[in-house]
């Protein structure tokens, strides 16, 4: 009985970790986006993940279920034959329509969403990002502000698409927190959009673009509208303060006195 | 049919001298040499990619352990992923099929032998060419195994590594592709007497299937890999983006070809574990018409599903819709597989074999790759997931559990007939509960990794995620211990241990398998068959 122990074993193991996995989760981590989803979208992604898990865990239970009672009832034993049956077309049939129909309720449900997270059913305000080997870029149209190297500030409760580009290489703009992801390349605007609550939201490129990608961090603040506010009058005159500068206009110059302010 | 063989030492008598041994086989065009070659070609390069591998591992032990630099860190991913993909599964897969598909179908030898060995010998520079690339000025590809343009170009990419690579993949490529034209010139024509299709065996079956979409899918990566080939070399603009490219061009035919590529891997896995699951259980396999047209299925439906690696990459949402849901019809004949082998163990007189625990394993891990096949499928998760360690996680359960453990299933179950000794089957109780462990403790909690939030493909990472790497590292020595083990039993056998003189059939299972490769002696003659058998 050996092997049905460590068997049994092995599974105490993995659901020990796996609880172990979701305990540590703090407040204020990447990894609380399963706890506290920070937009309306990123909940309904969770629980479409949740629905998922929910449809093919028994008939990942089953399946593993059978194969460790398989194991355990038809072990070789002396005097037993071994059956001699090898089809059964009611059966096949049966295994071939069930898990269609679980596939059909998951596909629906995930059918709903793909509308929703592409596309944004309203935009209360519009930030440019450019991705560039390693850090975003983020153009406020509406203010004629950017800023560089700096976390993306946007008011709570809003509806803020970003459309996205790449100077180089294909990058990834991945906050889990607000459940959405997307490519960002060369000669195509992409947009992703969100409606966060307030908070601090880290997130990382998904896309492998160079030697430090591991380091193309994003972190995103969303604050209350006059917070917003300040902080956007704060910007414009940092950026007029930097010298002779005109503020409006070139985004390269822009970005290079913005640079200087958070040196 | 094939060339001469120089030597055949007979039972009892003398060997020829070491020289001529050696020339015997480098010369060969006998498929069962070759099959063995292509073995041995493979199990070196698992041992370079499973080092590779051991970097990785060390690197992510802790949030940044410093061991490698962020260049030659992506230098090592990217070229663990092409070793494991085009140099040890795929060739591996190719060296049992090689072996096996002729002896199976009752044939005596490939159709095309020299074209056989030249596919062999097409692999070996490609390998030299990957590992000759970590010498140039800029080392080896650092694009990843995808190598997407712009990334790939020379802009980001300078140096002779990327077009050492391309080139790599376009040798092994073309390697693949003529050997198909031989696994199916050969099932179609050369067929003992009486064998129609529905009786060949199902890893017959599983190769016809696997060579057809190799000889579709692999000449679109090397258009592919060629086009990004000349857009560094020549200045032409498929892929470029100042040119008029376009770099999501490269990306539909990369997974035209490399999602298909994931069936390659595992299809003729499928076709293997049949074997092993019905010998082991002493019963026939269950719905047998069923597992071919699955495979079948499989097979096609393979080609319909690439852009669902493309989700996010912004391809408009109706397409999401389409390739999400194809992917999820590909579910349906995989299950009927997995349920068809539960149905074939059910009431049979299972025997532990060190081959049936690789088989068992194999179905309790490729259950667990394929829901979380399902999750990826689902658009909404996908965007959450894609490029997180949760793909990570899905495609080792089904590369590493699923293609490997058919793969350590397949050695155990006919190393007996290809070298006429056994291996250790205590020592391959330890190997496999080495590997079953250690893989389950490096890959399972990646799924949590990347539910988390962790992006694959870094060489450093928030200390949010450092106790799962660990855990996961320390997965990777058991592995690691499985593997050498695994080495030294084969060396020992193989190269020290005297020849045992083993019947046709030493696990006595042919009674209920009935298949060709239990008929011939252990190992088979030359040409296999004195007299090409008729099937009843």
């Amino acid at each position: 009985m050996s092997r049905v122990k460590s068997l049994v074993l092995l599974t105490i193991f993995v659901l020990i970790m796996s609880v172990g996995a979701f305990a540590q989760e703090q407040s204020g981590d990447i990894t609380n986006w399963i706890d506290e989803p920070a937009t309306p979208l990123a909940e309904d992604v969770r629980s479409n993940f949740f629905l998922t898990l929910a449809l093919i865990l028994p008939f990942l239970l089953l399946a593993e279920g059978l194969l460790i009672y398989v194991i355990i009832k038809f072990r070789k034993r002396p005097g037993r034959e071994p059956a001699k049956f090898h089809e059964n077309v009611r059966l096949e049939i049966a295994w071939t329509i069930a898990p269609a129909i679980v596939l059909v309720i998951i596909a629906l449900s995930t059918y709903s969403l793909i509308e929703r997270i592409n596309y944004a059913p309203q935009s209360d305000m519009t930030v440019e990002v450019t991705a560039q080997r390693f850090f975003w870029k983020y153009h406020y149209p509406e203010h004629d502000i950017t800023i560089a190297e700096e976390p993306l500030v946007v008011p709570e409760d809003t509806y803020v698409t970003l459309l996205g580009t790449s100077m180089d290489v294909i990058h990834a703009w991945w906050v889990p927190a607000f459940g959405v992801k997307k490519d960002f390349m060369p000669g195509r605007i992409t947009e992703l959009w969100f409606k966060a609550r307030k908070g601090t939201y880290k997130g990382q490129c998904a896309e492998l673009c160079g030697p430090l990608h591991a380091d193309m961090l994003i972190d995103v603040e969303v604050v209350s509208e006059e917070e917003f506010e300040d902080w956007i009058a704060q910007k414009k005159a940092e950026l007029q303060q930097a010298g002779s500068v005109p503020v409006s206009g070139d985004d390269e110059k822009g970005d290079e006195s913005s640079k200087q302010q958070a040196n | 049919m094939a060339d001469i063989t120089v030597s055949k030492p007979e039972a009892g008598g003398r060997k020829a001298p070491l020289l001529l041994r050696i020339y015997d086989w480098l010369a060969t065009g006998d498929h069962k040499k070759i099959g063995i070659m292509y073995l041995w070609f493979s199990f070196v390069m698992a041992f370079a990619g499973g080092a590779f591998a051991g970097i990785i591992r060390g690197q992510l032990a802790t949030p940044d352990t410093g061991l490698v630099s962020p260049e030659f860190y992506n230098m090592i991913i990217s070229m663990h992923a092409t070793l494991m993909i085009f140099f040890v599964i795929i060739p591996a897969l190719t060296g049992f099929g090689n072996y096996f598909v002729p002896l199976l179908i009752g044939a005596r030898d490939m159709a095309f032998p020299r074209l056989n060995a030249f596919s062999f010998w097409l692999a070996v520079p490609a390998a030299i060419l990957m590992f000759a690339s970590f010498f140039t000025a800029g080392g080896a590809n650092q694009a990843g195994w995808t190598a997407y343009p712009p990334l790939s170009l020379t802009s980001f990419s300078a140096g002779a590594g990327m077009d050492m690579w391309i080139l790599g993949v376009i040798l092994i490529g073309t390697s693949s592709i003529l050997g198909a034209i031989n696994f199916i010139v050969t099932t179609a024509n050369m067929r003992a007497p009486g064998m129609n299709w529905f009786k060949m065996p199902l890893f017959v079956w599983s190769w016809l299937v696997n060579a057809s979409m190799i000889l579709i899918a692999t000449p679109v990566l090397s258009a592919a890999v060629s086009m990004l080939l000349a857009d560094r070399l020549f200045g032409t603009g498929f892929v470029t983006v100042s040119q008029g490219g376009d770099p999501l061009l490269y990306q539909h035919l990369f997974w035209f070809y490399s999602h298909p590529a994931v069936y390659i891997m595992i299809l003729p896995g499928f076709g293997m574990i049949s074997h092993v699951l019905a010998s082991f259980s002493h019963k026939k396999i269950f719905g047998y018409k069923g597992m071919v047209i699955a495979l079948a299925l499989i097979g096609i439906i393979g080609y319909t599903v690439w852009a669902h690696h493309m989700f996010v990459a912004g391809i408009p949402a109706w397409l999401q819709v389409v390739f999400s849901m194809l992917t999820m019809v590909i579910a349906i004949p995989t299950g009927i597989k997995i349920f068809s082998w539960l149905a074939t163990i059910w009431g049979g007189t299972i025997r532990f074999t060190t081959a049936m625990k690789f088989g068992l394993g194999f179905i309790s891990l490729f259950i667990i790759g394929g829901m979380s096949g399902i999750v990826l499928a689902n658009v909404a998760s996908d965007y959450q997931f894609h490029d997180s360690y949760f793909v990570v996680a899905h495609f080792h359960y089904v590369l590493v559990g699923g293609s490997i453990m058919t793969l350590m299933a397949g050695t155990y179950y006919w190393f007996p007939k290809m070298a006429g000794k056994m291996l250790s089957e205590k020592l391959g109780n330890w190997i496999f509960w080495m590997i079953y462990i250690g893989l389950n403790v490096t890959f399972f909690p990646m799924h949590f990794m990347g539910i988390q939030g962790m992006a694959r493909r870094i060489f450093r990472y928030r200390p949010e995620f450092a106790e799962l790497n660990m855990l996961s590292s320390i997965g990777y020595v058991f592995m690691l211990v499985g593997g050498i083990l695994l080495l030294y039993d084969l060396v020992r056998t193989v190269f020290f241990k005297k020849d045992e003189d083993l019947s046709a059939d030493p696990w006595g299972v042919n009674d209920v398998q009935q298949t060709l490769d239990w008929e011939v002696s252990s190992p088979p003659p030359a040409y296999n068959f004195e007299k090409i058998p008729e099937i009843k």
